[in-house]
């Protein structure tokens, strides 16, 4: 990656051309990658311009409860004849807003104590070692469940701010454990023996090289925060909203018993198919970053 | 040994530690909610004619503690009864002491978690050793590649797949509950036959969730053992091949006693999307119903008991760990 | 079985590794033998195939790499590079005896000494099971460590010179007559080291062995050695008497090798290291000699072909510009 010290040959375009040519090459080896993009990419655009192909509140169809599926409706309707398909491309929206704010936070978050902590070392980096160890023995999902008492945070943006807050552990671990190995290997005492400033050596050495450690682990935090979400809607334990896969899922289970008839089936069916999509999507999309990024781990 | 005794103290000291620091979490969650149940629930007897010292005891039984007095009078109060093992009343139980609904629930959780455990631990670390040898070839990607996606699956999703198949589109298991009411518990084979039929489901579920993870770490551990230099050096001095394989065999499944001593940690809390789906009265199922019931000392004790058990393996984990690794054991290490 | 010391003849010898380059040669065309009851050392840089070529000795070179062409003949066992399986097997341990370097980890971390060599008898049907066990403790005894604490002992909790002398222990223990060791003395401290060679200079004398050490020390084999084969490049290109050798090197690289050591007397700056580097598996050419590059005496031809080993006497030197001079 490109930094003031670690460049020796060719200029900084050449390097990325190189890089660039690289991934393409790495995608093409197993295509089964470049689909994972191809979906997560579907997916993004379904959040983002899915919803507008709709009404806000959808059409109802009374005649038609629990509806099998049909060319009209691919996954059949609802306990209220609403379309499925329409509610989880509507409601995709929500999952996917939530899960960049999760994102967002875990990576700030994330990033800065870990770099924190690495570069400090010492007494901080213990404390907040310690701390993040904690979190870890505190079972997510009870936790939430008990917090859901005191808060409903049934909007994206607060689900994704509490699920942000409490899933940067992952990523700050990664950071840290960069920050300490680039350590080892001299590159913080090279720059400020070259005079570097700190900023300069965080924001052009540091963060560069650990910026796809950094992607992959969010990948993979934010993979957890779409299951939590999704199952605490499901759970029931906060209050509904609409179109949200974790409701429908409930809805179909509890209320339209898709665990005891067929009826509704396809209704539990199509958001369980996102989720998986979405996630496998996901899954290959860190594995083509694995790949691109260790290349040790290349095979021939 | 001193050197593990010493260990083993810090262990446990910091163990209490989270438990205490779970326990006031609890603690102040449930009197901060917006609302005040407590003096609500005091103000209701109130209202019903008790007089106010029977309302205050009868508040403090439900609660745990004292309606009244200052905030660090009540948490004195409730850390008290936690030691003394008083964990309240519960609210959707009338009249049943906290801690016995959740003992009377908690067997309904450890079987699934055990047996899926141990289930899970058996095929996947056998498979896993497979899947290294044989990791060049196809079936060896399989596996790998199998165990990865299952490994990947949330524990809802299977169980909704799990049991739209097995319960719906081909009816061959119980929807749900523990047994067939038409059978008196009891010894029986009628019972027991049905106690069978009602778990395969949550138990082969929550096996099929955890296996993924068994695979995986159990083919990273032989891949590993098997490019250290002492199987190289035992294939040169003419060893047997079956001394060979139980070199490796032993050597790689060390580490994963750490990872199983861990999971057992999810004891308590590790089934709860199983428990719902499949109506199975379990810890987690009781915690999800407290909490929809605001049922707070039910609530506070479920999730006091499910952090305890993952902290205890936590620090069982370790323990045993420097039992059976004599790296650990003597503590101290030759240098040229 | 061989009553005593087996003689060993390496002939032609090539053994190649696969690459996404194709199968690159890390030992070629090596001809080496070992005269029953020599020690012989083989001197050469990382990378000049002679971890490969003690590997060949029993069979054991490990994928990607195979042996491409010659033969390994040992007296009582035939030519190895053609043994397999259960053959093998038997044939390791019980009639070649390896010994790795200290610094790796050649002993099973979760056992203790003793019960391995157990899992070493039992491997190779011996009987007499505590007799194995008084036989590793003598052995111990005789290289000076306290042999029953040492087998009750895990690999963790020796130092690295104890761990050598298991080592050698293990491979001598089952009688083997042909001892190979890989880098005896690397990563051991000096006196430690002393130790390590006057034991197996004893050692080979008590038990009647042929013995193969394989160092990039040249200190090591002058301590030790009858013989000397210098590698370069995965080619042998000088043999002979150790004295001769060290004392009137022949070979351009062995005169190299010798002139870059320093003298405790004279001049410091007498001490000259040989320009450049030697070649990886990669960079090995594919005709001519190896050594061309950084060769002083590089001629036309060295570029073309490859020089043939040839005798001079007790010595083999395979080099044009020495065969042009003692043709002269």
């Amino acid at each position: 990656m490109s930094s003031a010290i670690l460049e020796t040959t060719g200029t900084a375009a050449t390097m990325r051309r190189n890089f660039w040519r690289g991934v393409w090459r790495v995608m093409r080896r197993k295509p089964s990658r470049l689909f994972g993009a191809v979906i997560l990419l579907g997916f993004v655009f379904m959040g983002v311009f899915g919803p507008m192909f709709y009404p806000e509140v959808l059409p109802r169809d009374t005649s038609k409860l629990y509806a099998p599926m049909s060319a009209e409706h691919w996954f059949g309707t609802d306990g209220q004849g609403r379309d499925v398909l329409a509610q989880v491309i509507t409601g995709s929206r929500y999952v996917l807003l939530s899960a960049l704010v999760t994102a967002v936070i875990t990576v700030v978050l994330g990033t800065a104590i870990g770099l924190f902590s690495g570069f400090k070392r010492g007494r901080w980096d213990t404390v907040l070692m310690r701390l993040t160890d904690m979190k870890l023995t505190i079972p997510g999902l009870p936790l939430l469940l008990v917090l859901s008492t005191v808060w409903s945070f049934g909007s994206a943006l607060e689900m994704g701010l509490l699920l942000g807050l409490l899933g940067w552990g992952g990523v700050a671990r990664a950071v840290r454990s960069q920050t300490l190995s680039l350590r080892e290997r001299g590159f913080i005492e090279a720059a400020r023996g070259l005079g570097l400033s700190t900023s300069h050596i965080v924001g052009k050495e540091l963060l560069p090289s650990m910026a796809p450690y950094i992607a992959m682990n969010m990948l993979i935090a934010v993979t957890g925060a779409v299951y939590a979400q999704v199952g605490l809607f499901f759970l029931g334990v906060l209050p509904y909203e609409a179109d949200n896969w974790g409701v429908m899922l409930n809805l179909s289970v509890f209320g339209g018993g898709a665990l005891t008839t067929t009826a509704a089936l396809p209704y539990m069916l199509a958001p369980l198919l996102a989720i998986l999509l979405l996630t496998l999507a996901i899954v290959l999309v860190v594995d083509a970053m694995d790949e691109i990024f260790n290349p040790r781990l290349r095979e021939e | 040994m001193t050197v593990i005794a010493r260990r083993l103290a810090g262990h446990l000291a910091r163990g209490i530690v989270m438990i205490l620091v779970v326990a006031t979490i609890s603690f102040f969650i449930v009197r901060n909610i917006p609302g005040d149940p407590v003096a609500a629930r005091y103000q209701k007897l109130l209202e019903q004619g008790m007089s106010p010292e029977a309302a205050e005891r009868a508040t403090a039984v439900m609660y745990g503690f004292l309606p009244q007095g200052s905030m660090w009078e009540q948490y004195v109060d409730y850390m008290t009864g936690l030691f003394r093992l008083d964990l309240g009343v519960s609210v959707t139980h009338p009249g049943s002491p906290v801690t016995s609904v959740l003992l009377g629930a908690a067997k309904w959780t450890v079987l699934p978690v055990l047996a899926g455990t141990l289930l899970s631990f058996l095929v996947g670390v056998i498979m896993g050793v497979y899947a290294a040898i044989k990791r060049s070839g196809k079936l060896g990607d399989f596996l790998a590649v199998s165990g990865s996606l299952l490994h990947g699956v949330p524990q809802y999703v299977l169980a909704l797949l799990m049991g739209a198949i097995f319960t719906t589109l081909i009816p061959i298991l119980p929807q749900g509950g523990t047994a067939d009411i038409l059978y008196e518990p009891g010894f029986n084979a009628g019972y027991i036959g049905s106690l069978i039929e009602h778990a395969t489901l949550p138990v082969v579920t929550y096996a099929l969730a955890s296996y993924g993870g068994w695979i995986l770490a159990m083919k990273s551990s032989v891949v590993t053992v098997l490019g250290d230099d002492f199987i190289l050096a035992a294939e040169l001095r003419g060893m047997k091949r079956t001394i060979v394989f139980r070199y490796v065999a032993r050597n790689a499944i060390l580490p994963l006693f750490t990872i199983l001593a861990l999971s057992l940690g999810l004891l308590f809390g590790g089934a709860i999307f199983i428990e719902k789906i499949f109506n199975y009265p379990g810890l987690g199922f009781l915690l999800i119903d407290s909490v929809v019931n605001r049922d707070y000392a039910l609530m506070g004790g479920a999730f006091l008991l499910i952090t305890a058990a993952i902290i205890v393996a936590n620090i069982l984990a370790d323990l045993f760990y420097s039992v059976i690794d004599p790296r650990v054991r003597s503590g101290e290490e030759v240098s040229a | 079985m061989p009553g005593q010391a087996p003689g060993v003849r390496i002939d032609g010898l090539t053994v190649v590794y696969k690459t996404p380059a194709g199968e690159l040669p890390a030992v070629r065309d090596v001809s080496l033998t070992l005269e029953p009851g020599s020690i012989t050392g083989i001197v050469g840089e990382s990378g000049s195939g002679k971890s490969t070529l003690a590997l060949s000795l029993l069979n054991a070179v490990q994928p990607p790499g195979r042996i491409a062409a010659g033969s390994v003949h040992v007296d009582g066992l035939g030519d190895v590079a053609g043994l397999r399986g259960e053959e093998l097997r038997r044939a390791r341990g019980k009639h070649v005896g390896y010994v790795f370097q200290a610094a790796q980890n050649s002993l099973n971390p979760l056992k203790t000494v003793g019960k391995q060599v157990l899992d070493l008898g039992r491997s190779h049907g011996v009987d007499d099971l505590r007799g194995l066990i008084r036989d590793a403790r003598e052995l111990l005894g005789r290289m000076g460590l306290d042999g029953a604490r040492v087998l009750d002992s895990h690999q963790h909790e020796l130092s690295g010179g104890m761990r050598q002398r298991v080592g050698i222990m293990l491979a001598l223990v089952l009688n083997a007559h042909l001892v190979v060791l890989d880098e005896p003395t690397t990563a051991l401290d000096m006196i430690t080291q002393a130790n390590i060679l006057r034991i197996i200079r004893e050692v080979h004398a008590e038990r009647g062995l042929t013995t193969l050490v394989i160092t990039h020390d040249i200190g090591v084999v002058a301590e030790v050695a009858d013989r000397l084969a210098v590698m370069y490049g995965g080619r042998l290109v000088e043999q002979g008497p150790t004295r001769q050798v060290l004392g009137d090197p022949r070979h351009p690289y062995t005169k190299g090798l010798i002139r870059a050591i320093p003298r405790l007397t004279g001049d410091i700056s007498e001490a000259r290291a040989l320009p450049g580097r030697p070649p990886t598996l990669a960079t090995v050419p594919e005709r001519g000699c190896v050594f061309r590059e950084r060769c002083e005496l590089r001629m036309d031809v060295c570029d073309t072909d490859d020089p043939a080993a040839v005798e001079h006497g007790d010595r083999i030197v395979a080099c044009h510009a020495v065969k042009v001079r003692e043709h002269a």
